[in-house]
């Protein structure tokens, strides 16, 4: 039987099969099976407890209350201007040099630009549900298949099946696009549950970078905000992506990731997790061509009860490609950082050049964090290393900073700014480090 | 210059933080405008916790006695507010901050040193850090490094020196800055030091050293030995010739005698 939308109205916003069939009610037969399916797979799926190792930390019982969340109200959007959300309009503010930006609110995409000269070449920046009508042939192969598909977990298959909106890059063969793509979304309603996706398509010889602001306010209720990343870079294509999540207190924040690294493509991530109350990354990259290249850098800045929760995984599955991790995190208050990596060398990956690193300063007694790198390698000639470290700020070097007349406050944020400026420094994006710099700073000033 | 000293030490006991063990044995010690002095003594004597306890280190405890700086209870003030009102220490083990550069820790350190609300002019203050470097024959892009982060040990050495030139303190410990440094690394620094002297003669030096070469370049007006906590002896600069004869021994049999 087929629901229409005319008798979903006013029927359910709840996270039900009702409301995968209602978002398959629209779009073409192979995006409706494949969000039913999805509902299914999401049904069939259990939901993960602290029995497996990828949850040990973040009790979801505990931290999640899916059956509160309400469904986007995809309706409830300001398409004007005018009406953008002071945060919003900030970010916007600080991203002029952007080639392209798009701006989501609550789960619907209202606004995209585009430098014309770049549109011309063929680059496509758009809504993700509208590239679904026009550039369908690309999504059917690219949506949800092998980056983000719903048979990669519970969470996976629940955005596959209820993705209201999000964003579809394209850049054709050879274009270089000199400055980023700005993305900027914003949050708004309590106790809602919001799905968007991200798909990223660097055909070959292409370069692109793409900054992700994830923005709200803080709320009362429990708030989900779901994001599926999905990239591809073909042979010898230049892809950086940054993720720079600022969301508010109540926010419990999914981010599921896959890059797909190509022969001699660059592909390089970066998150930063400063806000929500709880944060969850499950960052895959896979390394499928020789030359492939892959720089994971991760940035976290926690205090009260805020949980973050870092799953990554380097998948090297052709030879002569490289992957190199670094993922920094200071904690305050009672925070709370996990981080769990693997590097996974499959068998004929020869001359696999891969490692991996986590950080982590903690700068309460309360604050906790936990680290767990892992190897898996099934070829012989290879270059890996992983280490971890867990600190406290020690008392000579606030000392060394006292005695040269900084307060206890000023040499403890000196100390931070430091430790997280590694990542910063890793990273060639100009204008991003400014504005990632800021926000750490920001934080800071309040901590 | 006033007749009352800089800083005067009386009778200072100390010991660890938590712990009973006593380094500090009743010192006594007096400073003046100008002057430089000199503290020998040989390992394990208390010259470092000495320094550290007038510059605030929180990892001793002072058991008895006073410090009073510029006709204040100096033991009152915490590290930073000694900082802000004059006094420097050179560090033995200068302490790396990665991530942040010089020019970043010396920027932040001045603008601590303004009032709430007001912004450290930051030309007037790369002018100023070049102009410093240069008088200490530096290169600019040495304000660059993280600091201290891999520089050898004449490079810590001479950071301390360029933090000293920036902050212009009116009492400056400096501890050791002459050890493990190859006699070239010692003139540079030691030459550093007598050009900060000599545009501020009013500023107060104590010269923490092990060795009597460094007292070549830098030349004390008083010369005191300490051994086991205490001063065991205060004279001119010929107690550093004699001590460069006869080393440490007759001290620490005075001791023993005890
Ligand atoms: N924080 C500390 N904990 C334990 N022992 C200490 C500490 N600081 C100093 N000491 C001990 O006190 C004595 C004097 O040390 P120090 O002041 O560094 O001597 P100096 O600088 O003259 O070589 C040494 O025996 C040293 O081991
Ligand atoms: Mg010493």
């Amino acid at each position: 039987m087929t629901i229409t939308a005319e008798m979903m109205e006013g029927v359910t916003t709840e996270l039900c099969r009702e409301a995968a069939e209602h978002a398959a009610s629209e779009g073409p037969d192979w995006l409706r099976a494949r969000r039913l399916e999805a509902w299914d797979l999401y049904e069939a799926t259990p939901m993960p407890t602290t029995k497996l190792e990828t949850w040990r930390y973040t009790d979801l019982e505990r931290k999640l209350d899916l059956d509160r969340l309400e469904l986007a109200d995809r309706e409830a959007v300001p398409f004007d201007t005018v009406d953008y959300p002071e945060a919003v309009r900030t970010a916007m503010n600080e991203d002029r040099r952007g080639t392209g930006h798009v701006v989501e609110i609550d789960g619907a995409v209202v606004h995209v630009d585009l430098d014309p000269e770049l549109a011309a070449l063929g680059v496509v920046l758009m809504s993700l549900r509208r590239a679904v009508d026009t550039h369908g042939e690309l999504l059917e192969r690219h949506l949800a298949t092998k980056a983000v598909p719903a048979s990669d977990g519970k969470f996976q298959a629940l955005n596959a099946a209820l993705w209201s909106d999000g964003v579809f890059l394209y850049v054709p063969r050879g274009v270089r696009l000199e400055h980023p793509v700005r993305v900027t979304r914003w949050a708004s309603a309590p106790g809602t549950a919001y799905f968007t996706r991200t798909l990223v398509l660097a055909d070959r010889e292409s370069q692109v970078s793409f900054v992700d602001e994830i923005l709200s306010p803080n709320f009362e209720s429990q708030t989900l905000h779901s994001s599926a990343v999905e990239m591809f870079a073909l042979d010898g294509a230049q892809v950086q992506y940054v993720s720079l999540q600022r969301m508010g207190r109540g926010v419990f924040h999914l981010s599921q990731q896959r890059t797909l690294a190509h022969r001699d493509s660059t592909l390089d991530t970066l998150n930063v997790n400063l806000g929500a109350s709880v944060a969850r990354l499950d960052l895959n990259a896979q390394l499928l061509g020789p030359g492939a290249n892959s720089d994971m850098m991760g940035l976290y800045f926690g205090d009260d009860d805020q949980h973050f929760d870092h799953s990554t995984s380097q998948d090297h599955i052709a030879p002569h490609a490289k992957s190199d991790l670094l993922y920094k995190g200071a904690l305050d208050g009672a925070s709370h950082a996990v981080f769990r990596g693997i590097i996974k060398v499959h068998p004929g990956a020869q001359r696999t050049d891969a490692y991996q690193t986590n950080r982590n300063l903690l700068l309460s007694g309360d604050a906790q964090a936990h680290s767990l790198p892992n190897l898996e390698i099934e070829a012989d000639d290879v270059r890996c290393s992983h280490g971890a470290t867990v600190g406290q700020l020690d008392e000579e070097s606030l000392f060394y900073l006292m005695s040269r007349g900084l307060g206890l406050e000023r040499a403890e944020r000196l100390v931070v700014q430091g430790f997280l400026g590694e990542v910063l420094s890793r990273l060639p994006l100009g204008g991003v480090v400014e504005k990632v710099s800021r926000a750490i700073e920001e934080k800071l000033g309040h901590a | 210059m006033t007749d009352s000293p800089i800083l005067k030490i009386s009778g200072l006991r100390a010991k660890v933080a938590e712990e009973d063990l006593e380094i500090l044995k009743g010192v006594d010690l007096e400073l003046r405008a100008g002057e430089i002095h000199a503290i020998m003594g040989p390992n394990a004597s208390g010259k470092s916790t000495l320094a550290k306890i007038v510059a605030g280190h929180p990892g001793y405890e002072v058991t008895g006695g006073s410090i009073r700086y510029r006709d204040r209870d100096l033991l009152e003030l915490e590290p930073d507010e000694r900082s802000r009102a004059g006094v420097f220490m050179a560090f033995q083990y200068p302490v790396e901050i990665p991530g942040v550069s010089i020019a970043n820790f010396l920027r932040t350190a001045l603008q601590a040193r303004l009032d709430e609300g007001e912004e450290l002019d930051l030309f007037d203050f790369q002018d100023r850090l070049l102009e410093r470097m240069d008088l200490l024959d530096m290169e600019p892009a040495f304000a660059e490094r993280p600091v201290n982060e891999g520089f050898s040990g004449g490079e810590k050495k001479r950071n301390e020196i360029l933090q000293m030139a920036v902050l212009e303190p009116m009492l400056a410990l400096m501890d050791e800055t002459d050890s493990g440094l190859d006699i070239d690394a010692l003139q540079v620094v030691a030459s550093g030091v007598n050009k900060l002297k000599s545009e501020r003669p009013e500023m107060a030096v104590l010269l923490i050293t092990h060795y009597q070469r460094l007292l070549n370049f830098i030349r004390p007006d008083v010369v005191h030995v300490m051994v086991d906590g205490q001063i065991a002896r205060t004279g001119g600069p010929e107690v550093a010739l004699e001590l460069e004869a006869g080393g440490y021994a007759t001290y620490r049999e005075a001791e023993a005698a005890v």
